[in-house]
């Protein structure tokens, strides 16, 4: 017998709460704010291309349109959303700096003639590295 | 579990509405236009159909291509309409300060021949600097070099076939020396290239070039095409401006002038130096944080394809122009453009009387 549709939506309420709740503090202490760091999208460039991270961080990186669609991927990483067009939000990732390396960002929505142009950088540094 | 809060924090702040809206594998831009010259009846015209595809054969090679239809229809006379090849290339994507990139490509000189899409410029038709002197859409086949440096630096560099002098004309400078890839004569390639910032935010600003040979049809002449030109754009809150300088040398032209009247009886009259400018400002006036936008703006340009001429010829005064562009324009969408505009154009000529242009456009990107 299949389960009442409304029983799956339950399980995934559920599933989400947790999610959440395994998240928080137990103490309930107010989580300190993150950092957001604001990037600019517009054909055809990433303003600003570079974020520069230690090991660590944990940003809120939020990105605008200017003017049409963009996509915002990080090269090999699951991390891939669309940026809305001018005047319909904001998108958001959570960005948590787990290693010292570079990563590279990048349109991943044919957005014009110059739409491979628009590439960036995640830049990790070891904490206490150069300029840390 | 950072991963699962990055996924939740992604989609959580994604509008519905975005979700939903899909890019397939094909995109592509579209206007039409209603021009009314001065004493003339008004011309409706479907003026550009493009489609764009790309292709990604693994995270570091990738293809784009762009085909255009011009005024909707090609019966083999050029008047007729176009179907052209502007751009096929490959992208090996090595690293974020230098790639490589060969095929059909944009030549990266000005601010409108690299991004032209309808909703992304102000006016019906493209600025004049941007079809007489520097000729948009300015394409041909090559292969360069294009990365980013520090932080907002970027270049391209790319060498490609040369243009072809014998097509130059009084009126329309380089323009019909394009041989856009078409069995393209290289008896010497050019070399053309870009640097631009676009490190701070609402600011691109950037220089561009082409230097070569253009002896493709008269091997025993000199001739040589030099462009250099500047542009940048600024927006902040409602204000966007915006500028460009290009300035056109071309070598021998005497040369070149008696070359074609002695093929073809008529002298071209073309110039040594070619010069053009404009100035823009546009002013966001409908802006209630929703995706609808009215701006207003105005443009001026000065454009003359008959700047400096050779020893001994006499310029064309009708050539040495200016234009007033004023107009609206408004999106019912980022992506889609209602356009008017009234173009007041000027000449230095005492004989030729310039048209004035009130000009209706529709144009899209999806």
């Amino acid at each position: 017998m299949a389960i009442p549709e409304r029983r799956w939506i339950g399980a995934a309420a559920v599933l989400l709460a947790l999610a959440v709740a395994g998240d928080a503090p137990a103490a309930r202490e107010p989580q300190p704010e993150r950092p957001v760091i604001r990037i600019s999208a517009e054909r055809f460039s990433f303003t600003p291309s570079r974020i520069t991270l230690a090991v660590g961080d944990e940003v809120e990186i939020r990105i605008a349109s200017q003017d049409t669609a963009h996509g915002f991927r990080i090269v090999g990483s699951e991390t891939e959303i669309v940026v809305p067009k001018r005047g319909s939000g904001d998108a958001s990732v959570i960005f948590r700096a787990e290693k010292a390396g570079r990563l590279t960002f990048e349109c991943n929505r044919m957005c014009g003639a110059g739409h491979n142009f628009m590439r960036g950088e995640i830049v990790v540094e070891p904490r206490g590295g150069p300029g840390r | 579990m950072p991963v699962t809060m990055a996924v939740l924090a992604a989609v959580a702040s994604t509008p519905l509405a975005a979700q939903t809206s899909q890019t397939g594998p094909i995109s592509g831009y579209m206007d039409f236009h209603v021009n009314k010259r001065q004493f003339e009846d008004p011309v409706i015209d479907f003026h550009r159909f493009v489609l764009l595809f790309s292709h990604s054969f693994s995270e570091h090679i990738r293809f784009t291509g762009e085909i255009e239809l011009e005024h909707a229809f090609v019966e083999g006379l050029e008047k007729a309409g176009e179907l052209e090849l502007e751009q096929a290339y490959i992208d090996f994507l090595i690293s974020r300060r230098f790639n490589v990139r060969a095929g059909m490509m944009l030549v990266p000189i000005g601010i409108i021949n690299e991004r032209h899409e309808p909703p992304v410029y102000n006016g019906v038709e493209r600025p004049f600097v941007d079809t007489v002197i520097v000729p948009t859409t300015w394409f041909e086949s090559g292969a360069g070099v294009h990365g980013e440096l520090g932080t907002g630096w970027r270049y391209r560099a790319f060498v490609m076939a040369p243009l072809d002098a014998a097509e130059f004309s009084a009126e329309e400078g380089l323009r019909g020396g394009r041989q856009k890839g078409s069995e393209a004569v290289v008896h010497r390639p050019s070399l053309t290239g870009r640097v631009e910032y676009v490190g701070l935010r609402g600011l691109q600003a950037g220089a561009g070039f082409w230097t070569g040979a253009a002896n493709v049809s008269f091997r025993r002449l000199t001739s040589a095409v030099r462009v250099a030109e500047v542009d940048a754009r600024y927006h902040r809150d409602r204000l966007e401006l915006r500028g460009q300088y290009a300035h056109v040398f071309i070598r021998d032209a005497a040369g070149l002038n008696d070359a074609v009247e002695r093929t073809s009886g008529v002298s071209p009259n073309v110039a040594s130096q070619l010069r053009g400018f404009y100035g823009e400002a546009a002013y966001r006036i409908w802006n209630r944080g929703a995706p609808r936008d009215l701006v207003v703006f105005a443009r001026y340009e000065n454009f003359d394809t008959q700047f400096r001429m050779p020893a001994g010829a006499v310029p064309l005064t009708e050539f040495d122009r200016n234009a007033w562009v004023t107009g609206i324009t408004y999106f019912p969408d980022p992506d889609i453009a209602v356009k008017v505009d009234y173009t007041r154009v000027g000449n230095a000529s005492a004989i030729v009387r310039p048209q004035h242009q009130l000009n209706l456009g529709l144009g899209w990107w999806f």
